[in-house]
């Protein structure tokens, strides 16, 4: 059978995380926001899962902007890091106890649908302070950078 | 292609605690310690695992109805088994009985669920140690390394039928990911002729699709008589624990309703119970050093990490179902499950199969049993009828039970009149399993590390042994951290690292 057809569209804007889980939600937070301005030619989308996923969701098009919670050891909650998939090539790597993360499904998908991948995905990720409490509120200093984390989203597509 | 790497060189180390570390917040971060006596053999070895916090209190107050949605947001990989588990719970706290369009309509989405679940598990997390080899490099051993052995066509299929399981959970469930159609009594949600035709047909590719996965299976592992020596290492990989998971009347494996039957060392039944009986069965044993707690069977008793007839430590997922059940109620699968039994029999085994990593042959027959389910109901012109809600009467208590792809899953509600939750229980399927998965994890640590000698491979091979319970820690967070790696930590004797080794 064949696969399932898409209606060719360039950009996706993709909110990854978890609504109820503090400021694990604010790719989801991002992109509901980004949702309201109605950007001609984006998609807007959310995915509360990653790993294999992910390919479904962003086969078809041409350039995909990925917005996700992250972690790093220096980081201040609410920074904004602006990433490439060739910054995730470490992050590629053995057998897991559970799932593949969006690194390893976006190289299994340029292995296996190449043609179908987008040329090229970006990531925004935001420093998150809280991954561990439910709640479906950010955390202020998270809340406090929304705006202006649209907004170089929207600069980026523009 | 070369063959798998089974064994690799270890070296030795005079550090008495070994940490593997899945610096992961993906899916779910888990952290096994091994601790080395002054031999360098292991004294006692631990699976951490952390829990997303305030979830109860975060439900209660709010309408239980919102429940089904709120609950799967807990697991970002089987949030149909919430859901399902959920609207089940809700049935039970209303009073209300399912019509029969509606009652096919959560099990062939359900079946959608298992079908891409178990794909996922198999080929991208299983896979990686039966095609490359447990102690192949890091680097190579993940899915595209897979991809690399077998080929991309395979590949591409293997992509393509986990498609179409949450292909087939979207068009019933309303949503690719977190569905939103159960509700008490029913579901909210018909579908139209050309949506079954539409599964229908897909249905059709994915048993297509599972033969060829058990043929897959019987290739690179059964006829691999290295892997063959390893499921059967007694010393590493065998619990003879009690299992437990759920029946039909015939009791034919059922993953979406029925009784849950407990079975004892010999596969003889040991306990029978409804869902709204499942506190008279499991009682909690509580660790210090970890926040899950670890369900026991209360008739028998907690005696700490040791398996046996004395102690209470039942598994759940496949190799739980498979061992409660005798078969399947779809021809492919019961085939492949009577050839199973023949197989053990065959190497002696009478009773249950504790051999560990038999997980990954319950879990093939298992995608199998889905895609014939899933086929069977698809092809059914009656579930397009509009008969979807049954009656309901007010809300009190209830408990709702279904087997989630990793094993048995339990919610339980009580609402006041006003439908306000006024408690929440959940059992899930890794925490019946965890007491079980830290006496493997152990058992595997003594069997494989000896004289402080080890190796990224052998460390691997105790991971392996609580890899294939498909382990789902509190995975409701997927920030881009990290990813499922793996960090192994060699300390010295007075904690400070010594060296690192990471497969990342």
């Amino acid at each position: 059978m064949a696969e399932p057809l898409r209606i060719p569209v360039k950009v996706l804007i993709l909110g990854v995380g978890n609504p109820i889980l503090s400021d694990d939600g604010v790719g989801i937070h991002v992109a509901r926001e980004l949702k309201k301005r109605k950007m001609p030619g984006v998609d807007v989308d959310e995915l509360a899962a990653s790993g294999l996923e992910l390919l479904d969701v962003v086969r078809g098009y041409d350039k995909v902007v990925i917005i996700d919670a992250i972690q790093t050891t220096k980081g201040t909650p609410g920074e904004l890091h602006i990433l490439e998939e060739k910054d995730f090539e470490r992050s590629i790597h053995g057998s897991s106890p559970h799932g593949i993360n969006i690194a390893t499904a976006l190289a299994l998908g340029r292995k296996l649908v190449p043609n179908e991948m987008p040329k090229e995905v970006v990531f925004f990720a935001v420093e998150a302070e809280d991954l561990v409490n439910v709640s479906e509120k950010l955390t202020p200093k998270v809340a406090k950078a929304l705006p202006r984390i649209v907004e170089q989203v929207e600069r980026e597509l523009s | 292609m070369a063959g798998p790497i089974i064994n690799d060189t270890t070296t030795k180390t005079k550090e008495r605690k070994i940490t593997i570390d899945p610096i992961t917040r993906l899916e779910g971060h888990g952290k096994i310690e091994i601790f080395l006596d002054a031999a360098g053999n292991v004294e006692n070895a631990y699976l951490q695992v952390p829990e997303l916090r305030g979830f109860e209190r975060f439900c209660i107050g709010r309408h239980v109805m919102e429940l089904p949605v709120l609950t799967n947001r807990l697991c970002g990989v089987c949030p149909a088994a919430h859901h399902l588990a959920s609207t089940k719970a809700l049935d039970a706290v209303f009073s209300a009985t399912p019509t029969p369009t509606a009652i096919k309509l959560r099990e062939l989405f359900y079946m959608g669920q298992y079908t891409h679940s178990h794909i996922a598990h198999f080929y991208a997390l299983a896979a990686p140690d039966f095609v490359l080899g447990p102690s192949a490099p890091s680097m190579k051993r993940n899915v595209l390394g897979v991809v690399d052995a077998v080929g991309v066509p395979i590949g591409a299929e293997v992509i393509k039928h986990r498609s179409y399981g949450q292909k087939v959970q979207e068009i019933v469930g309303g949503r690719a990911t977190h569905p939103v159609f159960g509700l008490p009594g029913g579901v909210s949600k018909q579908i139209s002729e050309e949506e079954r035709v539409q599964m229908e047909t897909m249905a059709k590719s994915c048993v297509e699709f599972g033969k060829f996965t058990i043929k897959l299976f019987h290739d690179i592992v059964l006829a691999n008589k290295d892997y063959m020596n390893l499921v059967l290492n007694q010393d590493a990989y065998y619990l003879n624990s009690y299992y437990m998971g759920m029946v039909d009347k015939n009791n034919k494996s059922n993953f979406y309703d029925g009784d849950i039957r407990v079975v004892d060392q010999q596969g003889k039944e040991f306990l029978r119970f409804k869902p709204s009986e499942y506190l008279d069965v499991i009682a909690e044993h509580v660790e210090p050093w970890t926040y899950m707690k670890m369900p026991y069977l209360k008739k028998v008793g907690w005696k700490g990490f040791v398996t046996g007839p004395e102690s209470g430590i039942y598994r759940v997922g496949p190799l739980g179902r498979i061992n409660v059940c005798n078969g399947y109620t779809t021809p492919l699968a019961q085939k492949e499950y009577e050839f199973l039994a023949k197989t053990v029999k065959e190497l002696g085994v009478t009773g249950p199969v504790n051999q560990t990593l038999a997980y990954h042959w319950a879990r093939v027959i298992e995608l199998q049993h889905a895609t014939e389910r899933m086929l069977e109901i698809a092809s059914d012109k009656s579930i397009t009828s509009d008969d979807i809600r049954g009656p309901y009467k007010e809300p009190k208590e209830g408990v709702g039970i279904v087997e989630a792809p990793r094993g048995t899953l339990i919610h339980h509600y009580a609402s006041d009149k006003n439908g306000l939750c006024t408690k929440i229980n959940m059992v899930v399927a890794t925490t019946n399993n965890y007491a079980a998965i830290n006496t493997s994890v152990k058992q595997a640590a003594k069997a494989l590390i000896k004289n402080g000698e080890v190796s990224q491979g052998l460390l691997n091979k105790v991971e392996m042994a609580f890899r294939c319970y498909d382990p789902c820690n509190s995975c409701g967070t997927h920030s881009l951290n990290g990813g499922p790696a793996l960090e192994v930590t060699v300390r010295r004797k007075d904690g400070s690292v010594q060296t690192t080794q990471r497969n990342f």
